[in-house]
């Protein structure tokens, strides 16, 4: 195994773990009190209505619109439509980079099962299905890559051209648009020096089965390192924001449910109730972590004074 | 301007909000000129920090030595870590956490922001700009590494005493309304993280604005209402109720108190009694002619729906919101049902939902859903030809942005006035604009604040109600906006005055339930009072 394919593997590796690691934190922290923002699709109530509009709201069955929550989903998560109706210059270069990224990563998984067809001996050339296959990554990964190639040049431009985004942005944002670019623009030339994507494919078929990698030209190794560089270091940044977009939508905006007495959600009031405080403010009356929720919540320090 | 200009050791305002940059007023105030903010004076500066936009909301006296100016920054610092700790934010930490490390600086929520807008899009209004302090001020001093390449990563900020004087006056320059979080692609709520600051300034350095601390949460645990008003006070007040009931409606209603086993629980805003005390005698009509099962607490603390903790501090709150529960508990209630009060629905029926565990609960329901069902009911007979004048729908952010209640009002508006009369603001419903007075602005009046608030934050409200009934300015022709929650109807009523409306316009303001009595078919004297009619009385 050469340096190329370790720090492919630990590329991989790196990855995993600090996404893991990502997700397990935000899914172990405490439940959180409501906080809830309408509309929320899944009330089924287009211009932005809830339960709390019937009467007697918590003797009646709650229906959950999944269907309208998806018709909601599915145009935000590939179309961008929140920057689309409330920021529309930002959409412009914004969508085709997103896309790009979409269409690249579809790109990349289609040569994954490609190398894996060509390992069980389906080629391109011989099988259907591998061919089929093999038309699918071409097409995803080329339009993805002029596609995120032109979002991140357009991202860069539109930073350094409004007055807002330049006084806000940071040398790091210009880092990583510069980063995404290369690897798109550097993917793009690597197709037009091997349009059959067979260097790749057998590289990644090297990785699948641990036999030593084919040669590499001095472009696809700048391509690689670009790529398995940015996949370790995407976890550690706000470019993760498919995980804040899942938890502060689905866990935080559109978190309506009710405490009605469910055994799991008491448990863990109680358990919350229970943490130590250690707030400072005197009329806060902690004591140093002395004091629970429970303690200070239930204590009026005022009450001796209004007798 | 850069987040990084609010460390400035200059002592100067970062930005002056000038007249001449603020967002224009439709007709008839496209012309209008309005008076700059005014300057603190020479002994006010002196004393309190203003350095952030020269006004002073929390009258913040400046240390008084070195040793003080670190104490404090360094108290600053142990809040924030509190607030990003499970044992100490159980409450908000996952939002938090998620808002302070996802957002792009895409600036999408800066338009979205009335104040920001209205400001002539001043930075330090900008929803972002607090937010980015304190994300850098996380990222740099609290986070492993978070001083290497500080400066690349875009954290590279100095915490100073200034950082902190001007991001607690900062925490008072958003209504918390979170109309940024709504447009947020990503979902960072720019809001909860204002919210979270004040919580910090509160339960760690015990720096939060008077009116709604020492004068307002602590006088609720105190006395039993912000208002300062004690139980026998309430008491006093709901005979009188009772008497100009009599003198309204020739009928002599019995207000039920402290009944046992009652049905419902009515809270009302305190605010109410004293303010406009026809809001809850119409209550009380309607409630009496629809044949309702409810009772009025006057326990301590029952008589005040109100929670100002909701603002800035989740001690505070919790206190208030579990002694409302277990008053209502203690009367055998089925239910609580919220009065016109917006921060009060949010906090009982919302943020209060997940304080205890779900047995100890008791149901609580938006009095909007509960006249509605009165309405449909048909055990009250209105006659909408007496409400006969435009009429426009101010959504209370809390309600209905905050807690999907939208329809119930509309829906009881068209049925109590003439078709074509009731008309929406742009926008409205769940993208409404907040009136201005929202987390605590209607009732802060320190230092300047009361100018600044005038100005910028109620001006979209203004731009609004004005939008509302352009072609209709004739002041001859009566208009309504219905404004149903009390701290609304407060910052409505401080900005008519400011801006003069009525006069100008014949725009007035009232609450829901007062429309609702005014076109019972039994009423036969109006109930609602315009402003010339007091004058001519």
């Amino acid at each position: 195994m050469d340096i190329l394919q370790l720090l492919t593997y630990l590329s991989g590796v790196v990855f995993v773990v600090a996404f893991a690691a990502k997700l397990l934190k935000y899914f172990t922290m405490p439940m959180h009190v409501r906080w809830e923002l309408y509309p929320i699709p899944h009330e089924g109530k287009p211009y932005g209505g809830s339960f709390f509009e019937e009467v007697d709201h918590w003797k009646k069955t709650r229906h959950k619109d999944h269907m309208a929550q998806y018709a909601f989903m599915v145009p935000e998560i590939l179309f961008i439509r929140a920057l689309y109706e409330d920021n529309r210059p930002l959409w412009y270069v914004t969508f085709p980079f997103h896309m790009g990224l979409y269409l690249s990563i579809g790109g990349l998984v289609f040569l994954v099962i490609g190398a894996i067809l060509q390992i069980i001996g389906l080629m391109p050339g011989t099988s259907a299905l591998a061919q089929l296959v093999h038309s699918i990554t071409i097409i995803l990964a080329v339009i993805g890559f002029v596609l995120g190639a032109i979002g991140a040049v357009g991202l860069i431009i539109r930073r350094l051209s409004d007055p807002l985004l330049r006084d806000t942005s940071v040398p790091i944002d210009y880092f990583n648009l510069v980063w995404l670019g290369a690897i798109f623009v550097t993917s793009f030339l690597v197709w037009l020096t091997d349009p059959g994507f067979v260097v790749s494919r057998n590289y990644l078929a090297s990785l699948l089965t641990f036999k030593p990698r084919p040669e590499l030209s001095a472009l696809q190794i700048i391509n690689l390192l670009l790529f398995i560089g940015f996949w370790a270091y995407f976890p550690f940044t706000h470019m993760t924001h498919m995980v804040s977009k899942y938890f502060m939508w689905d866990k935080v905006k559109w978190d309506d449910s009710p405490n009605v007495g469910d055994a799991g959600v008491d448990a863990k009031i109680k358990t919350y109730l229970g943490y130590p405080v250690t707030w400072a403010a005197p009329h806060i009356g902690a004591e140093g972590g002395k004091k629970t929720w429970a303690d200070v919540a239930t204590t009026n320090p005022w009450t001796e004074q209004a007798k | 301007m850069r987040a990084e200009e609010i460390a400035s050791k200059s002592g100067q305002p970062l930005v002056d909000p000038k007249p001449q940059d603020y967002a224009p007023l439709p007709p008839p105030y496209d012309k209008y000129e309005d008076e700059p903010i005014a300057e603190l004076t020479a002994d006010q500066k002196a004393k309190w920090e203003h350095s952030l936009d020269g006004v002073s909301a929390l009258n913040l006296p400046r240390p008084e030595s070195k040793e003080e100016e670190e104490r404090l920054v360094r108290a600053f610092l142990s809040g924030l870590e509190k607030l990003l700790q499970k044992e100490n934010n159980w409450t908000f930490l996952q939002p938090l956490t998620l808002s302070m490390e996802y957002c792009a600086r895409c600036q999408t929520c800066a338009d979205a922001c009335p104040v920001y807008e209205m400001s002539g899009r001043k930075d330090i209004y900008r929803p972002t700009f607090r937010s980015d302090v304190v994300r850098k001020i996380a990222k740099k001093y609290l986070s492993p590494g978070g001083k290497i390449l500080a400066g690349f990563r875009g954290h590279d900020i100095d915490l100073n005493w200034e950082v902190v004087a001007r991001l607690a006056e900062l925490a008072y320059r958003c209504t918390l309304c979170r109309r940024c979080a709504q447009v947020c692609p990503i979902g960072v709520d720019n809001g909860l993280i204002t919210h979270e600051l004040r919580k910090l300034f509160s339960q760690e350095l015990g720096i939060a604005a008077a009116e709604i601390h020492s004068k307002g949460s602590v006088k609720h645990l105190q006395f039993g209402s912000s208002t300062g008003m004690v139980k026998a006070a309430v008491v006093d007040i709901i005979e009188y109720l009772e008497d100009d009931i009599e003198e309204k409606t020739g009928k002599r209603i019995k207000i039920p108190v402290n009944k046992k086993g009652a049905e419902i629980l009515l809270v009302h805003n305190a605010g109410e009694f004293m303010s406009w005390p026809e809001n809850p005698m119409a209550f009380a009509i309607l409630f009496d002619a629809a044949g309702i099962d409810y009772t009025l607490s006057t326990e301590t603390i029952g008589y005040d729906a109100v929670n100002y903790g909701v603002w800035y501090d989740d001690v505070q709150f919790a206190r208030v919101a579990l002694t409302h529960l277990n008053i209502a508990r203690d009367l055998g209630v089925k239910k609580i049902v919220i009065g016109e009060c917006g921060h009060a629905h949010k906090a009982l029926s919302v943020i209060a939902d997940r304080l205890l565990p779900g047995q100890q609960m008791i149901p609580r329901e938006s009095s909007y859903t509960l006249l509605w069902d009165i309405v449909k009911s048909g055990k009250i007979k209105f006659d909408p030809t007496k409400n006969d004048f435009p009429v426009t729908l101010h959504d209370p952010c809390n309600i209905v942005r905050l807690m999907g209640v939208v329809k119930p009002q509309r829906e009881i508006l068209k049925a109590i006035t003439p078709p074509g009369r009731f008309r929406e603001m742009t926008p409205h419903g769940v993208e409404n604009y907040c009136c201005g007075g929202g987390s605590g602005f209607a009732i802060m009046g320190s230092g300047n604040f009361p100018d600044w608030k005038l100005r910028l934050s109620c001006r979209k409200k203004v731009q609004q109600i004005l939008g509302a009934f352009q072609g209709e300015m004739d002041p001859s022709v009566k208009k309504m906006v219905c404004s149903p929650c009390s701290n609304c109807k407060g910052m409505i009523r401080d900005a008519f005055e400011h801006y003069e409306v009525y006069p100008k316009t014949g725009i007035w303001y009232t609450g829901l339930v007062e429309m609702m009595v005014n076109a019972m078919v039994d009423q036969e004297q109006p109930f609602l009072e315009w402003p010339d009619e007091d004058e001519d009385e």
